[in-house]
């Protein structure tokens, strides 16, 4: 069509001229004096800045970055070490267990701002005890809640009242929450925790100053106050966020600990005694799609990208290393297991609702339909096909990076499609006229997996369906929103769906709570109810991390497979790629604001080159 | 689609608009093309073609023929999937099946060799490795299907709708009307998101209800102009004096004498909601998962471009685009034959 | 005139009352009940009944529809259940983006569309005509996807001549760098069917008596064409344009989603996902007042224009 092709050559003739003005962007302003600008991509839109209200990766980042827990983790040693951030040391534990005691470096300042009338404003641990006794307001609908649910001696008696009253006494005192002077906070348990460090270290239970959230009331999400390294200097919500240096932040020098990683040394010679933070701009833009993703970081408009699974094969080699054309500019890529799982789960139960479960209960045959499901599942194709190759079979329900994992599990349900049918040729799931299979008493069988509409997820109900035909098994694929799914979870209505779990922190209780009884309709979703395993649970509940709580996880992961409750599939790589002049970057398997450790270097011609630090 | 065939009423205004319409060329080739779609469908409907389309006769993302077989070098899979067969032992932890599989597992005869895939397929293959050519014939009928049966049911809508409003007049008219007003007030994006959770199920049948549903605003206001001019007319009033009823006015005699306006609707309509079918797709409401159309199609391959996997965008867009230029000039064709005045 | 106005505006009444209830009905009793999505990861019985209570899902119907009115009635529809931001702030942020796009994208589209379809329908039945008008019937065969994502691929990717996506501060920015590419795929989607459309307005008033009446006093046929065809072609083109406005609104969350724009359309498709319903309800709403007001605007403008047409 010459036609058409002579209107566009119009059209960009009358719009190209503006095209070249990039000079005018700020970005490129900023560059003019060297300022240190990082920029890189959400893949979804982030919800809100205050830590109490939100829950989802994306905000995570931003509130790392702005706000301070009491600990923190160590940014290179793996698996995730926990180390004071504001605190002065690592919390003291007393009584068995049920106390923590820390101490808060004095002098540290909130960044300025009109709550604070003109003031500078210094950190107490009175801002941490008020920090987390918000979670437990109702007004704040902390989907975090959980962490401190029954944890604190004294604080639910305190949300309790607040849901009666309407109000939450941020005033009362707690038995659990003391603040003996200025800079210590004791912290009392109900029971029993040594892994309660965890928590502390949580990005979300960072210390806010009251002031600031009662002056912004119902809009703390656009308006973060906090003592990190980063304040948000412009917001576009849904689109645009960008972090500027706190100019009043504590000093804080890169002290990471580089063990006998050689990649580690490289790092650290560059990067070792420098006060933090090194980049003074970050410019974070939420862009859905991974085609614009991709094709942004390759023209250097990012200088980071975090996920491009599906676009693996785009720049890397049959052997998982990046292609010649990027390294050859320089571009470099880090790539680690994410610390995940992604799993199939079956819904345990005998009956929904009324409905009789064609899988749940415990009986022989109802195991048998449950184990033939998870050996004629393809998760090599699923890694394959769908991962474009980019995940890693899961044996174990901890997963790598987090304490509680065994590199050396081998799951014991195999893809075995014969074994499989004969399994259900044994327990009398009988083929019909159709070819697909009845129940044993010969009645209609029919396997009802629940996924989102979406195309993504639609590769897996493809897959599902390859799967259980090759058993003769029917299923039909229910759709619903996510809201209604979660509905669903809760009510422990869906029968087999594919459900992902990423740490919270990095320890293998906040994995295997995924599987105790109790969790039935909060977070497991299997509503998987076996004695053996709750048995074990509550025993590795009072142990800190060590032989005798991973003799009984692994315990319970072989209870889990004999009972067939779950398939495990996989965990997803993350290869980040990373533009030739940043330095520093390592992929933390917990936090996302790595940025607080990095720096930018675009005077070494050697880094543009060759890419090595 | 022979028009002259089925001319109730009047025959000399169908017979003359058919003679007109075979001295169009363009009208006539595309009648041609789209009858040979029609065939296509037919054919994959009676399972004559395409039965196959899920088979995975090649291997991931095989190349065209044409374009010869190039390995891209992607990243492999180094997963560790062997396993025993029995959940391992753990001391306590006992597996009911442990004795049954392993039993099982010695009976089981030698694997059969599996069936060699293609390298390369006449179009290329999916992600599953299956035949892109076969999965375009199957999206046309599929497409074809939900195309023509939701432009049927929102004209059906339109058509008794606005026969109602245009005949009766009056409080009928105001009520249908506010209908309309409200239809086409909410934003299209948001009543199709709405009218899909209130069907909450996923399918051919949803896609054609949901088109349907929300489709039928534009040709209600034309049919009922056209009823509101012939409710006065000589014909219209000379069977109610031979004691017609008014549904038999409405339905038997006005009618037949604006169907043409009805019949170009219709086939506006088909095209409009081939290419609405993509959309809801790109939505998550498209077709399920054991059906293929060129909305499915076009969303899969949206990924698969950038990869350099371009043989499915371009399979599903040329077998739309030959489609639906040919129906549009059809139907330009149908309206200049009918009204032959606006050429 | 006034008393039109007056009636039309009266009119609007029932017809919004009818938006409300539909869209009330249709997504709160169906549209996924948000607590659960408000939750996250981790919910318990109390803390469901808590995120209800908070936002007032636990009222009886009546009472919810009541609020629903008086908030359409005040004008303020509180915030966003998902992020807690004030829903007419989230409006009045995103409406310029989308208007940013939209405006110039119907704009050049009209003109372009008008001069190819004075051109073709001023050598009407010609070979020009006839290969410009199959032309179009192809372009307007291929898919928006299509047009997207290939355009994407290769103005943006394979030539760099825009970036791929992206929004700023700045508005000229905005306007020169980032909407560049999604308005060439606007308007090279509408522009087809627009020059279809246009071309039988304009044939429609090459009929017109006062064209023949014009030639006949010896005008030159460009003046013909150019003043009188063009002027009285204008009212329909204009009101074409201004109608698909409102719809355009909403309805241009492809472009949007794919260029990352933060417009109302993403915005829409984003509350959705979310069961937002304040923001469900505030742009369904606001967007039907403005397709009533524009439906009304163009029947003003009809007056204007053209005396002879009678207001009803």
């Amino acid at each position: 069509m010459t036609l058409s092709r002579f209107l566009l050559a119009v059209l960009i003739a009358l719009l190209l001229p503006g095209c070249d003005e990039r000079a005018a962007s700020p970005s490129a302003q900023a560059g003019a004096v060297q300022q240190k600008v990082l920029r890189f991509t959400f893949q979804a839109a982030e919800t809100g800045f205050d830590p109490v209200r939100v829950s989802d990766y994306y905000s995570g980042v931003v509130i790392a970055a702005i706000f301070d827990p009491l600990l923190t983790y160590d940014y290179l040693a793996r698996p995730a070490k926990i180390v004071p951030n504001t605190a002065v040391a690592l919390p003291e534990i007393s009584d068995g267990g049920k106390t923590y005691t820390l101490r808060i470096k004095p002098g540290i300042r909130f960044s300025d701002d009109a709550a604070f009338k003109g003031k500078p404003r210094e950190l107490t641990a009175a801002d941490y005890a008020y920090a987390i006794k918000r979670f437990l307001d109702p007004k704040n609908r902390a989907q975090y809640a959980f962490l401190f649910e029954g944890k604190i001696v004294g604080l639910d008696k305190l949300a309790a009242d607040a849901k009666k009253s309407g109000r939450f006494d941020y005033d009362a005192p707690v038995v659990g929450l003391e603040t003996p002077d200025r800079y210590t906070l004791r912290i009392r348990l109900n029971e029993t925790d040594f892994n309660f460090s965890h928590v502390l270290a949580f990005p979300m239970v960072s210390a806010v100053a009251r002031e600031a959230v009662e002056a912004y009331a119902n809009d703390t999400n656009a308006h973060p106050v906090g003592t990190g390294p980063y304040v948000l200097k412009q917001y576009v919500r849904s689109s645009k966020m960008v972090l500027e240096k706190n100019p009043h932040f504590r000093e804080m020098l890169w002290n990471a600990e580089v063990g006998d990683n050689p990649e580690n040394h490289q790092i650290a010679a560059r990067m070792k005694g420098k006060r933090l933070p090194l980049i003074e701009r970050v410019e974070i833009s939420v862009m859905d799609e991974a085609q614009s993703r991709w094709l942004a970081f390759q023209r250097r408009e990012t200088d980071i990208e975090y996920q491009l699974e599906e676009l693996a094969p785009k720049f890397m080699n049959a052997d998982n290393t990046l292609k010649p054309e990027f390294t050859s500019q320089g571009i470099r890529m880090e790539r680690s297991v994410d610390p995940e799982i992604i799993y199939l789960f079956f819904n345990t139960q005998e009956k929904i609702g009324d409905a009789p479960n064609p899988f749940g209960g415990f009986a022989p045959e109802k195991i048998a339909l449950r184990r033939a499901i998870a050996m004629a599942y393809n998760v090599e194709d699923q890694i394959r096909v769908i991962r474009k190759g980019q995940s890693v079979r899961a044996h174990y329900p901890i997963p790598p990076g987090v304490a509680g994992h065994e590199p050396d599990y081998r799951i014991g349900i195999p893809h075995d499609v014969r074994l499989a049918n004969a399994l259900l040729d044994k327990f009398g799931y009988q083929r019909g006229a159709d070819g697909y299979r009845l129940q044993p008493d010969g009645k209609y069988l029919i396997l009802r997996y629940f996924s989102q509409p979406t195309e993504r997820d639609r590769q897996f109900d493809e897959l599902m369906k390859r799967s259980l035909d090759k058993i003769g098994l029917r299923v039909q694929i229910q759709k619903e929103r996510f809201a209604e799914l979660n509905k669903l979870a809760d009510q422990c209505r869906l029968t087999l769906r594919h459900a992902a779990w990423i740490a919270d922190y990095p320890d293998g209780d906040n994995f295997m709570q995924l599987l105790y009884g109790p969790n039935s309709g909060q977070t497991n979703s299997a509503c998987y109810r076996s004695p053996e395993f709750d048995k074990r649970y509550e025993q590795s509940r009072r142990l800190p991390h060590g032989v005798e709580r991973n003799q009984l996880y692994r315990e319970m992961a072989r209870q889990m497979e004999a009972d067939t409750a779950w398939l495990l599939t996989d965990s997803r790589y993350r290869n980040v790629l990373v533009q030739p002049y940043v330095v520093g970057f390592k992929k933390h398997p917990v936090y996302a604001h790595e940025f607080l450790y990095m720096d930018i270097d675009r005077s070494d011609a050697r880094a543009l080159k060759d890419g090595r630090p | 689609m022979n028009a002259a065939a089925q001319s109730p009423g009047s025959p000399s205004l169908w017979a003359l608009a058919w003679r007109r319409l075979k001295r169009d060329r363009v009208g006539m080739v595309s009648l041609a093309l789209v009858g040979g779609y029609v065939l296509v469908v037919i054919a994959a409907e009676l399972g004559l073609v395409a039965a196959d389309w899920a088979r995975e006769a090649g291997v991931n993302y095989a190349p065209p023929a044409f374009a010869g077989s190039t390995d891209s070098g992607g990243p492999q899979v180094n997963a560790d999937l062997r396993t025993n067969a029995t959940v391992r032992h753990e001391p306590g932890i006992v597996d009911p099946l442990a004795s049954v599989l392993n039993e099982l597992r010695q009976n089981l005869a030698a694997a059969p060799p599996e069936a060699p895939r293609a390298a390369t397929l006449p179009l290329g293959g999916d992600k599953w490795g299956r035949d892109v050519l076969k999965k375009a014939v199957k999206g046309t009928e599929t497409s074809m299907v939900v195309g023509l049966v939701a432009a049927l049911l929102a004209v059906a809508i339109a058509t008794i709708m606005g026969a109602y409003a245009g005949y009766y007049g009056g409080r009928m008219d105001d009520i249908l009307n506010w209908l309309y007003s409200v239809f086409t007030a909410i934003p299209y994006l948001l009543l199709v998101l709405a009218i899909a959770a209130v069907l909450n199920q996923k399918g051919t049948l949803t896609v054609i209800l949901i088109l349907g549903l929300t489709g039928w605003t534009g040709i209600f206001r034309l049919v009922r102009a056209e009823y509101i001019k012939h409710r006065t007319r000589e014909y219209v009033l000379a069977a109610d004096a031979v004691g017609a009823s008014h549904a038999q006015r409405m339905f038997v005699h006005i009618l037949p004498n604006v169907s043409h306006v009805v019949l170009v609707q219709l086939s506006l309509h088909v095209v409009l909601f081939i290419k609405m079918e993509v959309i809801l797709s790109f939505l998550g409401f498209g077709v399920g998962v054991d059906t293929v159309s060129w909305g499915s199609m076009l969303n899969e391959s949206q990924a698969e471009l950038i990869l350099g996997k371009w043989w499915q965008l371009a399979a599903a867009t040329a077998a739309m685009a030959v489609l639906v230029t040919a129906f549009s000039l059809f139907t330009d064709a149908l309206r200049d034959a009918l009204d032959p005045r606006l050429k | 005139m006034t008393a039109f106005i007056i009636r039309r505006l009266l009119q609007f009444i029932p017809t919004l009352l009818g938006v409300v209830l539909l869209v009330f009905i249709l997504f709160n009793w169906i549209g996924g009940d948000p607590a659960y999505l408000l939750a996250g990861k981790i919910s318990n019985p109390e803390q469901i009944a808590n995120i209800r209570k908070q936002i007032g899902v636990d009222q009886p119907y009546h009472i919810q529809l009541w609020i629903f009115i008086t908030q359409i009635a005040t004008g303020d529809f509180g915030v966003s259940w998902a992020t807690n931001e004030k829903v007419s702030t989230i409006f009045a942020t995103r409406l310029v983006p989308s208007l940013t796009v939209l405006l110039p994208m119907l704009v050049i589209g009209a003109l372009l569309a008008m001069g190819l379809a004075l051109l073709v329908a001023y050598r009407r039945g010609s070979l020009t005509d006839r290969a410009i008008m199959i032309g179009c019937t192809v372009g307007q065969s291929i898919s928006i996807l299509v047009y997207i994502i290939v355009f994407q691929y290769v103005f943006a990717y394979q030539l760099g001549w825009f970036p791929v996506q992206g929004w700023g501060q700045d508005f000229w920015i905005n306007l020169i760098k980032f909407s560049a590419l999604p308005i060439i795929v606007g308007v090279a989607v509408s522009l087809a069917p627009d020059t279809r459309l246009y071309r039988t307005f304009f044939l429609d008033e090459m009929h017109q008596d006062y064209v023949r009446t014009a030639r006949a006093s010896g005008l030159s046929e460009s003046r013909v064409m150019g003043v009188h065809v063009l002027r009285n072609a204008a009212i329909p083109i204009v009101t074409n344009v201004m109608i698909q406005l409102p719809a355009l609104l909403a309805g241009a969350f492809l472009i949007e989603r794919f260029f990352s724009i933060p417009g109302i359309g993403r915005e829409v498709l984003l509350a959705v996902e979310r069961s937002d319903f304040p923001l469900i309800k505030a742009v369904t709403v606001y967007v039907a007042m403005a397709t009533l007001v524009i439906n009304l605007l163009t029947d003003i403008l009809y007056k204007a224009i053209d005396p002879r047409v009678q207001l009803k």
